[in-house]
């Protein structure tokens, strides 16, 4: 339908429409060209991360799980004892300490002259009132009590004197209140009104009065934290350098290095492999890798049972046989896992605790070692009296039914995935058939302490002090018989595994505790109920030309630095004098602006041309 | 014809609500002709030539994908190309992190994609279907009492929805085609529902009542023919906005990341740092694989509701 | 409610049988599953959402804090492609059949049929990392850069950070305003008050601006409020996609655990906002028409 018009010269709408065209290029271009921030562009200097992924769930010491949350207390509030670079306790708040000849009585002397951030000074009673708090009080201990589980009373004799008496002697007590992994103390003189409401305290109210190397004065939700510098923090000799630190949430981890590749980033650890492969060589950036603290593993269900001793579950009674459990062991590839999908830029795994950690670190001897060998894993099945059936999936001498086994994987890690693709395939060629169940974190984890399960991919992180970690196979972890109460992770429970835990509970030198622990991780590794895959390195890139002092220490023969403690990783940073980086981001503008005119030219043009054809109809 | 249909993602862009669905032919023709005269008219626009032309290409592909598409292209214990590699001869859409060729993996993720997309379809078409007719039949108690039904549930976001009933069914292509059904259902019964009073409004049905057909015999042998073509037509939009929406849910975790569709490619080009790495043939490819078929089924969709009902062409 | 959570809230951490039973009690799992449900609808008719599984939150307090963002973005979004796609349907219905009629539709009809998180990654790979010639000149992260202080040049950076996540949202959204505004304004054309406006010797854009446009914004308008339900949609993936710290963002987080009593909360919330819009919809009907206001 064509519609008739009366001719007229001018238009004023067209006028209006470029008008407005110009204007929103004008806006446009204005909101391309704000300059992007680099560091020291504001008030002193300033140091940008990225937060942790998992973010944070809340500021209140007493109830943060998330790591986001955990670090910042790192920062803001002191511990009895500091983690020194190579991750074994040192004086913090407590200047020294000594125990008892029972062992069960510890004296620490507290610094004096310390004050909190408002001014007031830090005592023993903060400490013993923190402690006192979390033993006594059910919400206070929701995110530390099991630290404090052996302790019997803190007290507070004076300012400067803690005595903190334990039901048994415990060796790794300097490793309760540290930085980052143990409890922070907070000061009595603020949290004592909060008591009541404590559960949805979020202690939000800036700046947080606190003492450490920076002071929290602003958090804004899924967003970013800003710290300032407290200037006279001194600790071991050093102080931190950077007047303020931002600590930046980023969801997405492209989105992180898209920052730090436009210099709004100086340091990202969070790096996965392709990543840190595609970041390698870039000019601008500094990659490195730090070993893990933490593994990846299937564990095997061979029985699960309550504390006890009643059977419970689903799990395939195959597995309960010792040699099927060393078959599998036989036919996984670790290293072909870790080029797979860590891309190299890991561990393969061997013993319990992660080499992040080298006091702990644990090899099994020449003859003990498992490595990928399907050959022996064959012959390993065939001696058990699994036959191989006619489509080459092996027969249950007992039922008759093919040897099928479920391996349940988190349906959010592509790591998963891509490590039970690499299985299948493994398991196949040694005639066993493996069923992938994609599980949420809660129905797998709830599958694991029901005991209904056959094989699961499972991922520990751990502190500097094992005792947690190693304590996940005592058989104190089972379930009860009401199916309450379990923390185990595999339905490990044997005798000698349990004696030598307790034994280095209390054994106070640290080489023969690591002794010890060795011994334990001994037992792990021939038992086959946790087969350790990998400890992924943690990835790292960070601008060279913004700072100095990131990596502590010698890297080993691979190139992997040791993990340095979130701590001295923040003390340690320092800028670097810099004038470089503005120059490229000027060019990136005068880009940015020339594309915006363009387009802008373009329309205009189009709204003109189409404005005579309106006329010529 | 129309409906706000109630996609996972937004709404897709036909018509105005209801009421402009209440337009039948007059009477019944005979069959072989209707259908020669529609052919004709299909064939006479070029766009929903062009549409079927790429759903019947995809579908072949998907088809035969087995044939030359298998655990060496697919098991990264078998595969041995180049991690995240840019195209080449070998690989020509180049490779995933794993060292899969993303071309294998995108015609492979056909299947999962498809499958999932005319699956849940099929479920809402015969859920909607049935209140459709049931509400439209019985206008009594049953039949308020189902629109009130499918009134609340138009009202009740889909996408949010969807992730609801994912996260509490668990993971995988079933939940999710379960999903995309229960949210998608509620066009479908409102067209249907009146298509129905439209038909039943006709002589012949009254015809059929006076000579003392059963109710089922009417809704069947009378209304139900009746509503086919309108209902086939719904259901061509409806597997276009189900295969978005598979992989928008796939895209969010809710599906099964050990098996290949466009969805989970996303996933994992996303989680895996395809951006980072300027990975574009494997963040692109399964993206305009997406983005072709549903153009192929909207395409072929809006032909077909332009055939049946000339008004639209105008 | 299928699992219990309190094993994925502290996995990694020390902790200790009473501590989890403590956890337990405190969210109300101890509790066999079918009070637990009474007492979700019990609280939720009271207004009550519940505690977090895994923020140490309530519910309600996580999405008072992100309520903001998600208006900021849902807003800018829909009024740009409401705006966008009235006037572009208004033009190709006017002159259907025309070049700017066909390459409109075509164009509205391609973006619609990507997935909306899809266009997000690839904006995102072209605007914020930079592919090839094409420089990072947009933020890719969050909703503000830290380091910015003063009240304008914060509000220019959100406007920034705004840009791709709204463009996202505008593209895949706006072809729906451009079909429904298209086909209202075709059904006005051969009314006869229009022919009746041209006779008077009204210009063509008189006639279009001055009566046809009113008329067919008519039943536009309440399509564009029940609409929004789909925009939320989109909402939850772009929000994922560039990190936005909203409810969409907090959606997927829940969804991740996931973390029943949030998913829960969020799924009222953005149901309750429909309805609400609804209700709009059914009062501006009420309101822009005559007829039904005459009655």
């Amino acid at each position: 339908m064509r519609v008739g018009t009366g001719t007229r010269p001018t238009r004023p709408g067209l006028r209006r429409r470029l008008a407005a065209a110009v204007l929103g290029c004008g806006v446009a271009a204005a909101i391309v060209s704000i300059p992007t921030p680099s560091v020291g562009a504001s008030s002193g200097s300033t140091f940008t991360i990225a937060m942790d992924d998992s973010g944070i769930d809340t500021l209140n010491p007493f109830l943060s799980y998330f790591e986001g949350g955990l670090k910042t207390f790192a920062l803001i509030y002191p511990t009895l004892n500091i983690l020194d670079e190579d991750n074994k306790p040192g004086p913090y708040l407590a200047t020294s300490w000594t125990t008892s000849p029972d062992q069960l009585t510890w004296t620490y002397k507290i610094q004096s002259g310390l004050k909190w951030s408002d001014g007031q000074p830090i005592t023993a009673e903060d400490a013993a009132w923190t402690f006192n708090l979390i033993m006594t009080n059910n919400i206070a201990a929701t995110a530390n009590g099991a630290l404090v589980a052996n302790v019997a009373s803190v007290t507070a004799p004076d300012a400067t004197t803690l005595v903190i008496k334990t039901k048994q002697p415990q060796a790794n007590m300097l490793y309760i209140s540290v930085p980052h992994w143990g409890i922070p103390i907070v000061p009595k003189h603020i949290w004592e009104s909060h008591v009541a409401g404590l559960k949805d305290y979020k202690n939000d109210t800036f700046p947080v009065v606190g003492y450490g190397p920076y002071t929290l004065v602003n958090y804004t939700t899924d967003q970013y934290e800003k710290f300032a510098v407290n200037k006279d923090f001194k600790l071991g000799g050093k102080s931190p350098t950077f007047d303020n630190l931002v600590v930046q949430e980023f969801k997405n981890s492209d989105a992180a290095v898209a920052a730090l590749k436009s210099n709004q980033l100086a340091y990202y650890d969070g790096l996965n492999s392709n990543q840190f492969n595609a970041l390698k060589n870039d000019s601008s950036l500094r990659t490195f890798q730090e070993l893990g603290t933490g593994w990846t593993a299937v564990e095997i269900n061979a029985g699960a049972k309550t504390r006890t001793g009643k059977p419970i579950g689903t799990g395939n009674p195959a597995l309960a046989n010792d040699q099927v459990r060393e078959a599998i062991s036989y036919a996984i590839d670790k290293k072909k896992i870790t080029a797979n999908v860590l891309g190299g830029l890991g561990v393969s795994g061997e013993g319990y605790l992660p080499p992040g950690y080298p006091q702990w670190q644990w090899h099994p001897s020449a003859d003990e070692a498992v490595s990928y060998n399907p050959a022996k894993a064959n012959s390993l099945l065939d001696s058990a009296g699994y036959a191989k059936g006619p489509d080459g999936v092996r027969i249950d001498p007992r039922t008759h039914k093919p040897l099928s086994i479920r391996l349940g994987i988190h349906s959010d890690s592509s790591r998963d995935a891509q490590i039970s693709a690499l299985l299948q395939g493994w398991l196949k060629d040694v005639g066993i058939d493996l069923k992938l169940d994609t599980l949420s974190m809660s129905k797998l984890n709830d599958n694991l302490a029901k005991g209904d399960w056959d094989m699961l991919m499972d991922s520990w992180p751990t502190g500097p002090d094992p005792t947690y970690l190693l304590s996940i196979q005592t058989c104190g972890t089972l379930p009860k018989d009401d199916g309450t109460g379990g923390n185990t992770d595999a339905f490990v429970c044997d005798p000698n595994y349990d004696k030598l835990f307790a034994q280095q509970v209390n054994t106070f030198d640290a080489t023969q505790r690591a002794q010890l622990v060795g011994q334990m991780q001994d037992i792990l590794y021939k038992a086959n109920r946790d087969l350790i895959l990998y400890y992924p390195n943690g990835l790292v890139a960070y601008r060279k030309d913004a700072l100095t002092g990131i990596t502590s220490g010698k890297a080993d023969a691979n190139g992997f630095y040791p993990s340095k403690p979130y701590f001295w990783f923040v003390m340690d940073a320092a800028p670097l004098s810099q004038k470089a980086s503005s120059s490229h981001r000027t060019t990136y503008l005068v880009a940015g602006a020339v594309v915006v005119v363009l387009i802008a030219a373009g329309a205009v043009l189009l709204l003109r041309r189409r404005s005579t054809a309106d006329e010529r109809e | 014809m129309t409906g706000t249909q109630a996609d996972i993602r937004h709404p897709r862009p036909s018509q105005l609500p209801a009421s402009g669905a209440v337009r039948a032919e007059s009477a019944k023709p005979p069959p072989f002709n209707a259908f020669r005269r529609f052919v004709r008219g299909f064939l006479a626009r070029p766009s929903g030539v062009a549409g079927v032309a790429i759903l019947f290409a995809f579908a072949v592909l998907a088809l035969v994908a087995p044939a030359f598409i298998g655990p060496a292209q697919l098991d990264v214990t078998k595969v041995s190309g180049p991690l995240l590699a840019p195209p080449s001869a070998h690989y020509l859409l180049g490779t995933d992190e794993s060292g899969r060729s993303v071309l294998a993996l995108a015609i492979w993720g056909a299947r999962a994609s498809l499958s999932v997309g005319v699956i849940a379809t099929a479920l809402t078409v015969i859920l909607g279907s049935t209140i459709g007719l049931l509400a439209g039949h019985y206008q009594g108690w049953l039949g308020a009492v189902l629109m009130h039904v499918t009134d609340w549930f138009i009202a009740l976001p889909s996408l949010p929805l969807a992730i609801s009933l994912s996260a509490v069914l668990g993971q995988g292509s079933a939940s999710i085609t379960i999903a995309i059904a229960v949210t998608s259902w509620t066009s479908t019964a409102r067209l249907v529902r009146a298509q129905t009073l439209a038909v039943e409004a006709r002589p012949f049905v009254e015809r059929a009542r006076a000579l003392g057909a059963s109710n089922s015999q009417i809704v069947v042998r009378q209304v139900l023919p009746n509503v086919m073509p309108l209902i086939l037509v719904s259901s061509t939009l409806t597997v276009a906005s189900a295969i978005l929406s598979e992989a928008t849910l796939t895209f969010l975790g809710l599906g099964d990341p050990t098996s290949v569709s466009w969805g989970s490619m996303l996933d994992s080009a996303f989680s895996r740092g395809a951006v980072t790495a300027e990975a574009w043939w494997y963040l692109l490819t399964p993206g305009v694989a997406i983005l072709i078929v549903v153009l192929g089924f909207t395409l072929t969709g809006r032909a077909v509701e332009h055939v049946l009902n000339p008004r639209m062409v105008k | 409610m299928p699992a219990d959570p309190v094993q994925s809230m502290t996995r990694g951490h020390p902790t200790s049988d009473a501590q989890m039973a403590a956890l337990r009690r405190s969210l109300g799992l101890d509790k066999p599953i079918w009070l637990r449900f009474i007492d979700f609808v019990n609280d939720a008719l009271h207004g009550r959402l519940g505690q977090s599984w895994q923020f140490q939150q309530s519910v309600a307090s996580l999405i008072g804090s992100r309520l903001g963002p998600t208006v900021l973005l849902m807003g800018t979004a829909t009024l740009i492609s409401v705006t966008l796609g009235l006037w572009l349907g208004v033009r190709s219905g006017w002159r259907h059949g025309s070049l700017f009629d066909r390459a409109a539709s075509g164009v509205s009809l391609t973006l619609w049929s990507m997935p909306t998180f899809w266009l997000g990654m690839i904006l995102l790979v072209t605007f914020s990392v930079g592919l090839g010639p094409i420089p990072s000149i947009l933020p890719a992260n969050g909703m503000s850069d830290p380091s910015i202080s003063g009240a304008l040049p914060h509000t220019l950076d959100v406007v920034r950070h705004l840009v791709l996540p709204s463009m996202t949202m505008v593209l895949v959204v706006f072809a729906q305003y451009v079909t429904i505004m298209r086909s209202s304004i075709i059904d006005e054309l051969g009314s006869p008050y229009l022919l009746t406006a041209r006779a008077k010797g009204l210009t063509d854009a008189d006639v279009r601006r001055k009566h046809a446009v009113p008329n067919a914004l008519l039943p536009t308008v309440t399509v564009i409020f029940l609409h929004i339900g789909g925009i939320i949609g989109g909402a939850i993936t772009v929000e994922t996609v560039y990190s936005w710290p909203g409810l969409g963002y907090l959606t997927y987080q829940a969804l991740k655990v996931p973390d029943l009593p949030l998913l829960q909360g969020t799924f009222i919330i953005f149901s309750s906002s429909v309805i609400l819009m609804n209700l709009v919809a059914d009062v501006l009907y009420r309101i822009l028409d005559p007829r039904v206001r005459a009655q």
